[in-house]
């Protein structure tokens, strides 16, 4: 990334102080969000999403195995993220770890819930075939394939999105065939069921540049950023999951602020996306 | 718990506002969780903190919260590797892992890679990294006993370890956090609790300048929630922030003589 001139740097703070950033936008509003759905044909579930030059893509894929003895009822689900070299030369080999392990556990705070399941995007008893013997594991990818700001709520969006799309293959067990090995499960019927997708929050970063907040940062301002809170919100304006990053130490007061801003946020950015998803899908269907 | 030496006994107890409160409306769940080791949900355990544990090391401290145990040794400031560009401020890197025998089941603890990462979060905000151009400073910290509530453990014993060693720094990082169990905050958690837990807050803070410096939440929150587990924490953070303090003032005086 091209580092910045004192006089850029102070173009920036300035304009954001004046409610006027960079690119024309205020400093609550988001970049043109486009979704595209059913990306990747060998994946049970995907969609790419593109804010701005920021280009994420998230995949869903489901297999077959035995539920946590614990959780007998419910399906796995395991989340990661990678960055692509086409990302910038700095993500190539082991430079891209440390922000994917960053990601990673962001969005697995925001989307799995605490350790119990409450306040995870779904309810993952929706992937149980048969109680305790056989269940579906997610394994929910994303990848960063253009990177400029804003990582954390375009992949929390693409992945809202590839949930969307994931059909869940209708499995049928014989009857009375034992489980205690692996069982014929009959997957030939084409039929498919839907995640319910109606509690999966969105994520909204906050990114505080002097004494304001901006939503949606691009690379240039996360380089000026003091610090920033990503706050996880559902429909029912709940909070799911919050991480606050970056060093710079803030009143609790001005995080307390921050999360009524980004919950007012969210109920925007919600319906767009769910617009622009169920648009996607009706796109998808018609191809 | 193991002996205290000289140091008076490091229990403490919230303000009596907070505890008040939530003795005035128990809000009980189907099941009425009784803490394992009796303490109140606004309670703490009682901490343990010593530095020079580690001659070979700048700076060093050993913290025992609870069964949670902790040793974590600071080096540095010293030359940053070759290959690193130049840069005008310090560095900070920090590691932390766990013994193989610090979980119930062995090997259990290589699940935490990212308390490496969010190690390194709740300390850059409090030192001063431009007192060491050039140079980086490594924090490591190793995790002998996994009793609950490990990374806030970790991050107040490193702050102790980076006194210890004498890197400027704005103020210490005290570190606690809340476990939701059904509608019950419940401070300082123990493993058994953690496993249970619906949803957890995670705060560090700088107790004198009233500043956070890494704040996590995972589970379900209302915005009310939220304000109520946080001014917890803080108030927590801050008698923590004392003990260390306390701890730091004996070594310094045992030192002198």
């Amino acid at each position: 990334m091209v580092g910045l001139s004192a006089g850029e740097k102070h173009f920036i703070q300035g304009g954001i102080a004046q409610d006027l950033r960079a690119d024309g936008r205020k400093r609550l509003n988001y970049r043109p969000i486009y979704v595209e759905t059913g990306v990747i044909p060998q994946a049970d579930g995907s969609a790419k999403v593109k804010m701005g030059a920021t280009e994420v893509i998230a995949s869903v894929k489901l297999d077959l195995a035995r539920p946590n003895p614990s959780q007998p009822g419910k399906g796995k689900v395991s989340l990661f993220v990678s960055c692509s070299a086409t990302a910038g030369p700095m993500f190539e080999g082991r430079g891209s770890e440390e922000l994917s392990t960053e990601l990673s556990v962001a969005l697995q705070r925001c989307l799995l819930g605490g350790k119990s399941g409450a306040g995870a995007a779904f309810d993952p008893s929706c992937l149980s075939i048969v109680d305790g013997k056989l269940c579906w594991d997610a394994y929910i990818d994303g990848l960063v394939v253009s990177a400029d700001g804003n990582l954390l709520d375009a992949l929390g969006a693409a992945i809202k999105a590839a949930l969307t799309n994931t059909r869940v293959p209708v499995a049928n067990v014989p009857a009375g065939a034992s489980l205690d090995e692996d069982p014929d499960v009959d997957l030939s019927s084409q039929e498919t069921t839907r995640i319910d997708t109606s509690g999966v929050p969105v994520i909204v970063t906050l990114t505080k540049v002097g004494r304001h907040y901006i939503v949606d940062a691009t690379s240039e301002e996360e380089s000026q950023m003091s610090s920033a809170v990503s706050v996880s919100i559902n429909k029912e304006r709940r909070i799911c999951g919050l991480t606050k990053r970056g060093g710079a130490g803030l009143d609790p007061s001005i995080i307390l602020d921050m999360i009524s801003v980004a919950s007012h946020v969210s109920e925007q950015l919600m319906n767009k996306l769910d617009s622009e998803i169920a648009a996607a899908e009706a796109d998808e269907q018609d191809t | 718990m193991a002996g205290r030496g000289g140091s008076t006994p490091a229990t403490y107890s919230p303000s009596p506002a907070t505890q008040n409160k939530k003795k005035k409306a128990p809000i009980f769940t189907d099941s009425d969780w009784v803490r394992p080791d009796t303490r109140g949900f606004t309670q703490c355990r009682p901490a343990f903190f010593r530095t020079g544990a580690v001659n070979a090391a700048s700076g060093s401290a050993y913290a025992e919260i609870g069964d949670t145990k902790v040793i974590v040794s600071v080096f540095g400031p010293r030359e940053s590797k070759k290959a690193m560009m130049y840069s005008d401020i310090g560095r900070l890197n920090c590691n932390v892992s766990y013994t193989t025998f610090a979980t119930p089941v062995r090997g259990q603890g290589s699940d935490n890679k990212e308390f490496s990462s969010m190690l390194h979060k709740a300390l850059e905000g409090a030192i001063i990294l431009d007192s060491f151009p050039k140079t980086t400073v490594d924090v490591f910290a190793l995790v002998l006993e996994s009793g609950g509530s490990d990374l806030p453990v970790v991050i107040s014993c490193a702050s102790v370890a980076l006194a210890d060693a004498g890197i400027m720094m704005y103020d210490l990082v005290a570190s606690v956090s809340v476990s939701c169990l059904g509608k019950n905050l419940i401070i300082d958690p123990v493993l058994e609790e953690e496993s249970y837990q619906d949803g957890s807050l995670m705060i560090s803070s700088m107790p004198s300048r009233d500043e956070v410096t890494q704040l996590t939440i995972t589970g379900e929150w209302s915005a009310a929630k939220i304000h109520e587990a946080m001014t917890l924490c803080l108030d927590a953070c801050s008698k923590l922030g004392k003990i260390m303090r306390s701890c730091l003032k004996e070594a310094a005086l045992a030192s002198q003589e």
